[in-house]
């Protein structure tokens, strides 16, 4: 939290507007994370009620967005920042967005779990679980990287996005696979496939947040550029 | 589909290359320009090249030099007994300092605006011709047609036409400024050089003069002193952030009020301790 240098505003309240914003975007990440590996849980452990309580959660997640966006919006309409504490609060207006999405794919994952499969179809499920775990680690790197607005940890992240996407399309080729052999057990099949893509789409969504850190501490923008070219910053 | 690069959706209009300016598009050259008021050095190895046609912006916390910076580009700082400068600023690359240099014709060229309006204790019309006068312009027509243009280019015109022959000094603040900005413009300068012109007025009147700023600069060079940093950001093409007498950054506004270079003007413009 030093590298933001926040506390050092001749203005106090405005220390305090960032600090709390920040808070409240490590407290909105935390429970996302939460939310996405109770969802995971929920699958693997075929727990039903574990899955409900994720969805009847994501209402937290909701809110946290909107309340974030209106101390941020305060925050341009008081403060006028400029420079590093506008590309902060840049930066956080974009990442709340990207969390929500993702609290919103955990609970696409959860739905799953609520899903009447039979015991060969529960098998599955068992692909999602190192998709899942991979997933999770790097919002988990993802977040820590935020809090600490750690640029090389998020240029190193974003690289491996990669690795989940190929992950994803192994897993893709094995689905087709199965309802190739059996065309009855496609709406099952399609319910995986849709908790993947859900996965696929929060390693995506993790890369945009490390191009928002990149963003704000290098103030150059990284988005829709190449891996090179991110390498070389 | 149109596309559109990102550079070009953040590039302003007036985007011009400062490191890389040809001649023509150099309104006022500024090198190695050092000051000393006495013992005390207020200038430190000033080089700066201020484009034609721009509004420049000089930001910076009290007592870094910039209104002493503004005062070196029309001699004001020659009435300061104890001011002794060594550089040389090129207008139309002849320096201002120079020997043969006829003061009061480079001050007919360089106009200046100050913190808190002066009119002049006389009529508004008298107030705009005052300097067409003394240049020995009598012709009633010229006059008349001068006051016009000059009002209307200050924004003014619209609200003291009628009453042309009244005190200037019946007028608001924010008038009254307008009015000297007007009486500044009426001979005609190449560069406007305003210094704090709005620090003494309300936040409406203050709007008014920025949206003037934007319109004379189609007409002249503006170069503009200001404490209020937004300010500097919502009017100027370039700024430049000094501090203790120099010249720490000077980049177009969009990117120093964005991605600062230097620490020091990151810390400034945030509002953060030096």
């Amino acid at each position: 939290m030093d590298s933001l240098n926040i506390s050092r505003h001749i203005s106090g309240q405005f220390n305090e507007d960032l600090e709390r914003i920040i808070n409240l975007v490590m407290q909105m990440g935390g429970l996302v994370e939460k939310q996405l590996n109770e969802a995971l849980l929920s699958v693997s452990q075929a727990d039903e009620e574990l899955a409900k309580k994720v969805l009847s959660n994501d209402y937290q997640v909701n809110n946290l967005e909107v309340v974030i966006d209106d101390e941020c919006t305060r925050v341009i309409a008081k403060r006028q920042p400029a420079a590093g504490d506008l590309r902060l609060v840049m930066a956080i207006i974009k990442t709340i967005a990207d969390l929500e999405r993702i609290g919103d794919e955990a609970t696409k994952i959860a739905k799953v779990t609520l899903e009447s499969l039979t015991s060969q179809h529960k098998e599955l499920l068992l692909n999602l679980d190192n998709l899942g775990r991979r997933v999770l680690e790097c919002l988990q790197l993802t977040l820590d990287a935020f809090t600490r607005m750690d640029v090389d940890a998020a240029i190193k992240i974003h690289q491996t996005d990669e690795k989940i996407d190929r992950e994803y399309e192994a897993l893709m080729r094995q689905l087709m696979t199965y309802m190739m052999e059996d065309p009855r057990s496609i709406p099952q099949v399609m319910s995986v496939i849709w908790s993947a893509r859900a996965l696929e789409r929060i390693g995506d969504r993790c890369q945009n947040v490390c191009e928002y850190i990149i963003y704000f501490v290098k103030g150059k923008v990284v988005r829709h550029t190449t891996n090179e070219e991110i390498k070389k910053l | 589909m149109i596309s559109v690069t990102p550079t070009a959706l953040a590039d302003s209009p007036n985007k011009i290359d400062l490191s890389n300016l040809s001649p023509e598009q150099i309104a006022l050259n500024i090198n190695n320009l050092n000051l000393y008021y006495g013992e005390k050095q207020a200038l430190q190895n000033i080089s700066m090249a201020i484009p034609k046609g721009q509004v420049t912006a000089f930001i910076g916390p009290s007592g870094c030099g910039k209104s002493t910076l503004l005062r070196c580009i029309n001699r004001m700082n020659d009435l300061v007994d104890i001011c002794r400068i060594s550089g040389e600023i090129n207008l139309h690359g002849e320096n201002i300092y120079g020997k043969h240099v006829d003061v009061a014709e480079l001050r007919r060229k360089v106009g200046m605006v100050f913190q808190r309006p002066n009119p002049f204790p006389k009529s508004i019309y008298e107030n705009v011709v005052y300097g067409l006068r003394i240049k020995g312009e009598n012709n009633r027509r010229v006059l008349d047609e001068a006051v016009e243009t000059a009002l209307k280019s200050a924004a003014l015109w619209n609200e003291v036409k009628d009453r042309l022959h009244d005190s200037a000094l019946g007028l608001s603040g924010g008038q009254q400024q307008r009015l000297v900005i007007a009486r500044a413009i009426a001979i005609q300068p190449e560069v406007l050089l305003l210094d704090e012109p709005t620090s003494a007025l309300d936040p409406i009147s203050t709007l008014t003069i920025e949206e003037l700023i934007n319109d004379l600069k189609e007409q002249f060079t503006v170069v503009i002193v200001t404490h209020n940093m937004q300010q500097a950001a919502r009017v100027s093409d370039q700024t430049a952030f000094m501090y203790m007498g120099d010249l720490i950054e000077y980049s177009d506004t969009n990117t120093l009020f964005t991605t600062p270079t230097k620490k020091k003007t990151e810390d400034y413009i945030t509002g953060r301790y030096g």
